[in-house]
């Protein structure tokens, strides 16, 4: 008889800890999706929005020292000089060439790649119909990432994805 | 011999009379003290998780401030290059997305008084970027244009900087020539870290 009225009451309060340790486990997952929800919306970024857009449009507005007729071409109209005809500057270069080193200089000045740098890599493509005439891939890929794409007419494109 | 119900019967009654020692208040005295002692315990443990709600909320609003203002700089680096005081607007051929005209830029630079709290940020800055140059020359009438840096405005305290890629326009002269000149350059905005 004591034995059962000893096991009703333990019983109990078996319960009311159960109870209580689910109140518990209940706080605790609320804080816990608070405490993700907080670091999440803290995380840091490393590139503006629009900084690898504003980097192409800057870009395809510089102007090269590929000249014809005394007038410089911008990048824009080097990249359709090489891509549309492969003529040459006034002083004999390939427009190709000029092309491929300006944008190689460009990039190593714009996006430095050193061990502390939040960038770790780039991509820099050309392509005609999807095919790349011009490419620059330095540093590592990663899943996060910013690009931007221009596209001009006869199926060129300009894009550059900047990895970090 | 006892039957089962018997047995039964016998055990209720025992019950009966072991409940008649204490008397029946004292229990119901105990379950409340126990009902009180659970409810306070879980309202303790309710009132501290939201003292460390608040604690975090009110800890992030000086954060939640600061992430305004970056915003705000972001949304101004973007559309400053397209305002009227620094776009390039036809001069240089076709309108152009992100490019600076430098001949503005440090007209504006002369008369930057008047724009001192039309922006509402500590620092605007230009930097030329490629080419490349070996040393850091600040900009003014007497150097300009062999200098590459354009310091708008300049604060002693400076907090979050973003900045934009834009080209940096000018008329150059070559042989009797007049032509466009676009460089590549990065215009770079600050304001001051909410206090």
């Amino acid at each position: 008889m004591i034995k059962r009225k000893i096991n009703l009451k333990s019983k109990r309060g078996q319960e009311e800890m159960v109870g209580f340790a689910l109140i518990i486990l209940v706080i605790a997952v609320v804080l816990l999706v608070f405490l993700v929800v907080t670091i999440k919306n803290s995380k840091e970024e490393f590139l503006g929005a629009n900084e690898v857009g504003s980097f192409i449009q800057a870009s395809l507005s510089y102007t090269t020292n590929c000249a014809e007729d005394s007038s410089y071409y911008s990048i824009q109209e080097l990249i359709m000089e090489c891509v549309n005809y492969e003529s040459n500057c006034e002083d004999g270069r390939k427009t190709c060439d000029v092309l491929n080193e300006t944008i190689e200089s460009l990039l190593e000045e714009s996006w430095k790649i050193t061990e502390n740098s939040a960038i770790i890599g780039y991509d820099f493509y050309i392509t005609v119909n999807e095919q790349p005439v011009i490419f620059f891939e330095k540093g590592n890929s990663t899943l996060n990432y910013k690009g931007s794409i221009q596209n001009f007419p006869h199926y060129i494109d300009v894009s550059l994805n900047v990895y970090y | 011999m006892v039957n089962k119900s018997n047995r039964g019967q016998m055990k209720t009654k025992k019950l009966k009379i072991s409940s008649l020692h204490r008397p029946k208040n004292n229990r119901g005295q105990m379950k409340i003290q126990q009902t009180a002692f659970m409810l306070i315990a879980v309202t303790v443990l309710f009132v501290l998780v939201g003292l460390f709600f608040l604690v975090i909320r009110f800890g992030s609003l000086k954060d939640s401030a600061t992430i305004l203002e970056e915003d705000n700089a972001r949304l101004l680096v973007n559309k400053l290059a397209s305002s009227p005081e620094f776009s390039c607007g036809n001069a240089f051929g076709t309108s152009k997305v992100n490019c600076i005209d430098a001949d503005k830029i440090m007209a504006l630079k002369g008369n930057i008084n008047v724009y001192s709290n039309f922006w509402r940020i500590s620092n605007i800055e230009i930097r030329k970027i490629y080419p490349i140059s070996q040393s850091e020359i600040e900009c003014d009438f007497a150097n300009y244009p062999e200098c590459n840096i354009i310091t708008l405005k300049e604060a002693e305290n400076s907090g979050y900087t973003v900045s934009n890629f834009v080209a940096l326009c000018r008329k150059e002269s070559n042989n009797e020539n007049i032509y466009d000149k676009c460089e590549l350059a990065k215009l770079i905005v600050s304001y001051e870290s909410a206090k």
